[in-house]
């Protein structure tokens, strides 16, 4: 049957599907949740500021504690170089010293040869 | 309202206008898929809730009426297999509902007929409640259903047909009648 010709059994169908009105409680249960999802979308983005804030201090205090490492690290190296020039130098004192030591044994030992020959 | 709607403006449509204006439609399309008024009440919910949160996207009165009648069909079809899946007893249920809602109709088949509606394929039952609440041609329950215009002619002469054989078997009222 085309579809713009109609009989009794679609006249009844058509009667039977009329629309009918929402029920009174639709509207205030619809506009609840409306509110409710607004404040539920409201708190997301507050807790969503609140973790970029939480990250953004993360990553600044992470940064501190790095540059304090390095610091450290740069000092401590700093320190133990120096010591270890320090060590160099006093390695290098005794050397000398000893050094100066066998000259001056040598050379008294020249002198009482000297002496002995003459 | 279409004289007061601004597309292409930054304001957005009147949520709680287009409620007032489509409730009776959303629940009446709900209610026809499922045969259940609780269900169609909370779908017609749904529907909403969800209009609201794409009320940016709606872009006229017709592309809201449109976009309507698709997500309530839509909802429609999800809560009834959801409901499917869960072992719920559709028949006894129809038969409940809808005892209580034929005496309500003026016609002494409405009721009824309403109530075998309720028994067919969803895919039929989507077409021909488009087709006979909304009086939809094929060609706008093919755009609304996303579906090819072939199948959407085919679902209604089916589910009409199967409504027709229905109706003759059970209702000794329509026999009569005819």
């Amino acid at each position: 049957m085309p579809f713009d010709q109609t009989d009794d059994f679609e006249r009844e169908l058509r009667e039977s599907l009329k629309r009918q009105p929402a029920p009174e409680s639709l509207k205030h249960k619809v506009m609840d949740r409306r509110a409710q999802n607004r404040g539920q979308i409201q708190s997301i983005r507050s807790a969503a500021r609140q973790r970029n804030r939480m990250i953004w201090l993360e990553r600044i205090a992470a940064s501190l504690v790095l540059a304090g490492v390095a610091g450290s690290a740069a000092i401590g190296h700093y320190a133990v170089e120096r010591r270890k020039g320090e060590e160099a130098k006093q390695q290098v004192f005794t050397a000398l010293r000893i050094t100066n030591h066998a000259f001056q044994v040598m050379n008294e030992q020249l002198q009482q040869q000297d002496k002995d020959s003459q | 309202m279409a004289n007061d709607w601004q597309p292409g403006l930054e304001q957005l449509p009147d949520f709680e206008r287009l409620f007032d204006e489509h409730q009776s439609m959303v629940f009446s399309l709900a209610l026809g898929m499922t045969g259940d008024r609780g269900l169609a009440e909370e779908i017609a919910q749904d529907v909403f809730v969800e209009l609201d949160r794409n009320i940016a996207k709606i872009e006229s009165p017709e592309h809201a009426c449109f976009w309507l009648r698709r997500v309530a069909i839509s909802r429609s079809t999800d809560a009834l297999r959801r409901r499917r899946a869960r072992g719920f007893g559709q028949w006894v249920e129809i038969d409940e509902n809808h005892g209580a809602q034929a005496e309500e109709k003026s016609s002494p088949l409405g009721g009824r007929i309403e109530a075998l509606l309720a028994t067919l394929p969803e895919a039929q039952r989507a077409a021909i409640v488009l087709r006979y609440q909304e009086e939809l041609t094929p060609e706008e329950i093919a755009a609304t259903l996303g579906a090819p215009l072939a199948t959407v002619k085919s679902q209604l002469q089916r589910g009409l047909k199967l409504l027709r054989t229905k109706a003759e078997s059970k209702l000794k009222e329509y026999i009569r009648a005819v």
